[in-house]
């Protein structure tokens, strides 16, 4: 098979490397440097199929495949281009009892150790890298087929083994320098080596001259042509040669075990070895990825750099590719003579072994956002869906106005299922909701609700909905659409904090609610079966068009309203009654743009939009629905301390001149800073534009004349429509 | 070909006085920055810098280095509007290159809510002398054409705010030009120097107790990154900090192809290229808090998918290092800076996930307020005492984001 190197095709045989079928092709990736074949220098990097830094002595060749060369006109690579074809990487998640990575002598015979139980191994060799050992534990491995993401239960042995030192002096970037391991492995690949020499421990089988001394330089224009060694007597003698193989001591591989601090990792062989610290060296280049040279260290050493870490900020060396395996038994060596104190290392950090960012992606989860059981049903009807509170709702359908008018003027239908839903009950469900409320729970009367505010312990508003009694034992509640999940999480921490006999079921997503709004509603639902009036804040349960649902008559909107929770099995079948029954009433669904204005003209806040983090009921104008001669309750402390402190803003509502201010639009008054917009819209009921925002006291007074967006608007009283709230209790 | 290495600071190091005017507690880049301000602007250089292990060591050397001054609330804009200047100047100042480079700042809206989060911003913004505008998907895409605008397909984009002035700078290099322009003009700075006990008499705090000995001095400040708590406890002070880790990474090194800053709320993740070529990501805190620096899979796994269903080039890029560094965060996401109860003991902290950036202007005014004995006005807003006073500074321009 062939491969393309630069636009050129080499030949390459089945199980080779790219870096073996590039050597045999008179082809260095780099250029040069010492190589190891063992995936721990950086000098076979190369792009290889469009992927940057791939150790080409890591990857098998295949065949078409399309090599280029990094460091082109001294340039790093490319950000490659957004449309290069791609597969989605898979991910397997592995549980098994023991992982044992590395599979040489010490990594079998750990294997080997473990029989009888579930062992997993992996070996870069085999393709298989593993990447980073996570808390878990878990260990992250790459193959070129997918990622696997193995759990053992009982521990994790790290085999590595250990990496070869890297030769520093200059001249160390020439091709034809080769780790011992790297010339034994390049031999066998029946690549011809020329004259070799050897230093330090010789490669087995190869017939090479072993040289004394100490390493001074090596010499040649691109490729090695000799090494000059410095003798006992510090004379230099200079041996011609075509390949050099360098046994320069061992550095352990030991980075996952470091990573696994404090994890059951077990290190053994090669990979547990004290690492070696080679002579200080007197001139070369010491981090190749970095391009840092023993001078730079020394001048770095000499500009007052002194700590591991810091010489490693300054100089950059070990934060390249190779992640200092190359030049850190250096960097040691050097402080240890400069300082006379040995360093630890640099910390140990994923990853182990580089990989893309679409194979670490492999497996994550799109974070979905919910949907409603009428969710289909709002497509067919051409709604503009919208990402709100974790879940998809209509926006609008497509006729703002219409949904506007059938609300304020008709009757008008609002899918509101994702409402919080819960079921409070037990033995002490009264008591748990006294403390959680800062309402009366024991006063509301059964089949009745109240609108209430939910505390955090500061005392600050987090959470909105109704409280409806059933009995003593047992309430429905309900919490904002986007609130719910926090607030669920809130009242189960406290039910089990105060060790309260209540149980707290979740209905959110097991019932449909549907609100049918306007001065038609109660026509409609006259229509739909309800046999005779509910009044204003009570409930009751009832089978509206052949669906059993609980009624809660309330309003949001201003208007006459009706929620209607049902199982959400039967949201369709409600829905479509509804609309079909209304249908002689001029029906129309609204959406969430119309609900926000209908809402804003009544001056009802959301919670999280009108609110902030620091937002007392006090604040805004809510201190009515709050009991502080209740003995307890959450935030009670916290208000009664913050209740005694003179107020600085509040909620209030604003109308301005002409237009729409924009949300969040800054608000003036004699050119000072006087508070800002929360929510704005334009009233189609009272033709102007109207407002809520926070607004600070200016000289113990809250301003009425202010400027917004450079409009004259006015502080006004809310709500901004239907102050008698006429409509709603009709 | 290493044209990043550090050439010109130079720093010195000396054995440890007994007494000082000040003491810093903390080498990072507040602590140096406080020194730095102290001996540049007020003469004050009979200061010391004590740092645990070395300097900038702690988040000042793992954030992601973005500056930038779109907060949600008027004095945070003016704060850090005036870090962007003093940061803009500093290069010049200090005669020493930090890789300062304005980007611009996409803050990506995909839903109606974080559109009008995004149109909020650049009001609040425009009115507190921050150039922050709202930019339409038209304007998105000339200003960065490697977003898809679609969001693979399922998070398309509505809108943004773009902010011009962001600008990134090397860490590092920014806190050892703060440490060399304190040093030169006599500050000592010791490391591995670990404050064990604060020194009392009554309520006053007269020094600390370090790992070599008591060291005495009229102040006692703590830039403290992390272990704050641990500190204000020593000092009987219990601070509203909770401590979060935050992660990070880089890919290899590229091209420098990709110019400004992409943030998104909905997909929580934030990219850059730094001046070295390489791609650096963020994303929030991590909800648990806790002191670890262990890096987690969880995170770098579902951000890198986010990342890029955005930035779809991403894909192909090869992940270099992911790290850890732990957040002070306040309940109101605001610093936290000034005057404690106890004489003789200021601190300057809950710099959270937004510390690097109000470096220079953090320690300009922490300066002031050590020199002159009173809160200058641009960091009024953030005193401890806002908490016990409802005055919490509430800003959702900073919450859980870089």
């Amino acid at each position: 098979m062939r491969i393309i190197v630069d636009g050129k095709p080499i030949p390459a045989e089945r199980g080779e490397t790219v870096l073996v079928a590039m050597l045999k092709a008179d082809q260095h990736p780099t250029g040069g440097g010492c190589l190891c074949l063992a995936g721990d220098c950086p000098h076979c990097l190369a792009t290889v199929d469009g992927v940057s830094y791939v150790r080409t002595c890591q990857t098998r060749a295949k065949p078409g495949m399309v090599i280029e060369r990094h460091h082109r006109n001294g340039q790093y690579p490319p950000l490659p281009t957004a449309d290069r074809l791609h597969e989605e990487v898979k991910a397997r998640n592995i549980h098994c009892d023991v992982v044992v990575i590395g599979q040489g002598e010490a990594g079998r015979a750990a294997a080997a150790a473990a029989e009888g139980k579930h062992v997993v191994t992996v070996d870069a060799a085999a393709g298989q890298e593993a990447i980073a050992i996570y808390a878990g534990p878990r260990v992250v491995v790459r193959t070129d087929r997918e990622m696997l993401y193995l759990h053992p239960q009982e521990e994790i042995v790290v085999a590595t083994g250990a990496a070869e030192i890297q030769p520093v002096a200059p001249g160390a970037e020439l091709a034809g320098l080769l780790t011992s391991r790297a010339a034994e492995v390049l031999a066998a690949a029946g690549i011809d080596l020329g004259r070799v020499v050897a230093f330090g421990t010789p490669p087995q089988n190869i017939d090479a001259e072993l040289l004394q001394g100490e390493i001074v330089r090596f010499e040649g224009e691109n490729r090695v042509e000799a090494i000059v060694m410095r003798d006992a007597n510090g004379v230099e003698n200079r041996h011609k040669c075509d390949t050099v193989a360098l046994g320069l001591g061992f550095h352990p591989r030991d980075a996952l075990a470091l990573m696994g601090h404090g994890l059951p990792v077990r290190t053994v062989g090669d990979a547990a070895l004290e690492a070696d610290v080679p002579s200080c060296p007197a001139a070369g280049i010491v981090c190749a990825c970095s391009g840092v040279s023993v001078d730079d260290l020394n001048y770095t050493w000499e500009s007052g750099f002194r700590e591991m870490e810091l010489i490693k900020r300054s100089t950059l060396a070990g934060t390249g590719t190779c992640q200092g395996m190359g030049c850190l038994p250096y960097l040691r060596s050097f402080i240890q003579e400069k300082g006379g104190e040995l360093q630890p290392r640099f910390t140990a950090r994923p990853v182990n072994r580089q990989l893309t960012m679409g194979e670490i992606a492999a497996g994550a989860h799109h974070h979905a956002m919910a949907r409603t059981a009428l969710d289909e049903v709002h497509r067919q009807l051409g709604a503009n869906m919208e990402r709100s509170g974790g879940w998809w709702r209509p926006w609008n359908y497509g006729k703002l106005q219409e949904e506007y008018w059938a609300v304020r003027e008709g009757v008008s239908i609002m899918d509101v299922s994702t409402l919080g839903k819960m079921i409070i009950s037990g033995p002490d469900a009264l008591e748990f909701l006294e403390r959680i409320y800062p309402t009366h729970v024991r006063t509301i009367r059964p089949g009745r609700t109240r609108y209430a505010l939910l505390l955090n312990e500061r005392g600050y508003v987090m959470d909105d909905g109704l409280i409806g009694k059933e009995n003593d034992t047992r309430f429905t509640i309900t919490l904002t659409s986007g609130g719910t999940s926090h607030s669920e999480m809130w009242l189960r921490d406290w039910a089990r904090g105060w060790g309260l006999d209540v149980r707290i079921l979740n209905q959110t997503y097991t019932l449909g609610a549907i609100n049918v709004t306007g001065p038609l509603a109660r026509t409609l639902l006259e229509q739909a079966g309800m046999s005779e009036p509910l009044k204003f804040m009570r409930f009751r349960d009832q089978e509206i068009a052949g669906v059993s649902c609980r009624v809660f008559r309330l309003s949001f909107t201003g208007e006459e309203s009706y929620e209607l929770h049902h199982p959400a099995e039967d949201s369709v079948k409600l829905w479509r009654a509804l609309m079909e029954l209304g249908a002689d009433l001029g029906i129309k669904p609204h959406g969430l743009e119309a609900l926000v204005m209908l809402r804003l003209e009544k001056g009802h806040i959301i919670v999280g939009q009108d609110t902030d983090y620091d937002s007392t009921p006090r604040r805004i104008h809510h201190e009515w629905m709050v009991k502080p001669e209740k003995e307890f309750f959450l935030g009670r402390t916290s208000m009664m301390r913050t209740g005694r402190i003179e107020l600085d803003k509040m909620l209030v509502g604003f109308e301005v001149a002409e237009g729409v201010p924009q949300e969040g639009a800054v608000v003036w008054h004699d050119e000072e800073y006087a508070g800002y917009l929360t929510s704005a819209a334009w009233s189609p009921v009272l033709q102007k534009g109207i407002a809520l925002g926070w607004l600070y006291y200016q000289d113990g007074e809250l301003p009425t004349d202010v400027t917004i967006n450079g409009q004259p608007a006015r502080r006004v009283d809310l709500p901004f429509y239907d102050k008698e709230a006429a409509r709603a209790r009709a | 070909m290493n044209e990043f290495m550090e050439k010109k600071v130079k720093l010195k190091w000396y054995e440890p006085k007994q007494t000082y005017d000040v003491i810093i507690i903390g080498g990072g880049g507040h602590g140096l920055s406080t020194a730095y301000h102290l001996a540049t602007r007020h003469d004050i250089t009979n200061v010391a810098v004590l740092e645990r292990k070395y300097i900038g060591g702690g988040n000042s050397g793992r954030n992601t280095t973005v500056i930038r001054a779109n907060y949600g609330i008027p004095e945070a804009v003016k704060f850090y509007q005036r870090s962007v200047e003093l940061y803009q100047r500093l290069e010049e100042e200090t005669d020493r290159w930090m890789m300062h480079k304005q980007k611009g700042i996409l803050w990506m809206a995909h839903t109606e809510a974080h559109v009008r989060q995004e149109k909020a911003r650049a009001e609040v913004n425009t009115a507190f002398g921050a150039k922050t505008i709202y930019v339409t998907p038209k304007e998105i895409n000339e200003i960065a054409p490697e977003v898809d605008l679609t969001g693979g397909g399922k998070w398309p984009v509505l809108g943004a705010s773009y902010h011009p002035e962001a600008a990134t700078a090397r860490h590092d290099r920014v806190n050892w030009a703060l440490a060399e322009g304190a040093n030169k003009r006599g500050v000592y700075i010791h490391q591995r120097t670990e404050v064990i006990d604060l020194l009392k008499e009554g309520n006053r705090v007269i020094g600390v107790m370090t790992n070599h000995g008591p060291m005495y001095a009229k102040t006692v400040m703590s830039a403290v990154g992390g272990h704050v708590t641990r500190i204000a406890r020593m000092a009987g002070i219990r601070l509203p900090i909770r401590t979060h880790p935050l992660q990070a990474y880089v890919t290899n090194h590229y091209e420098l192809e990709f110019d400004p800053i992409v943030a998104s709320t909905s997909l929580l993740f934030y990219v850059s290229q730094t001046a070295r070529g390489e791609m650096l990501i963020g994303a929030e805190i991590d909800r648990q808090p806790s002191y670890n620096y262990r890096a987690g899979h969880h995170l770098i796994q579902t951000c890198s998918f986010r990342a890029i269903t955005l930035l779809p080039f991403l894909r192909h890029l090869r992940i270099l290092r992911q790290w850890t560094g732990v957040c002070d965060m306040s309940p109101d996401y605001s610093p936290i800076m000034g005057f404690t109860p106890v004489e003789g003991f200021v601190i300057t902290t809950g710099w959270g996930t937004w510390g690097f950036k109000a470096i220079p202007v953090g320690g300009e005014q922490m300066a002031e307020l050590i020199a002159t004995g009173r809160t200058p006005d641009l960091i009024a807003p953030f005193a401890l005492d806002r908490f016990k006073k409802d005055r919490t500074k509430a800003d959702r321009g900073s919450a859980g984001t870089h």
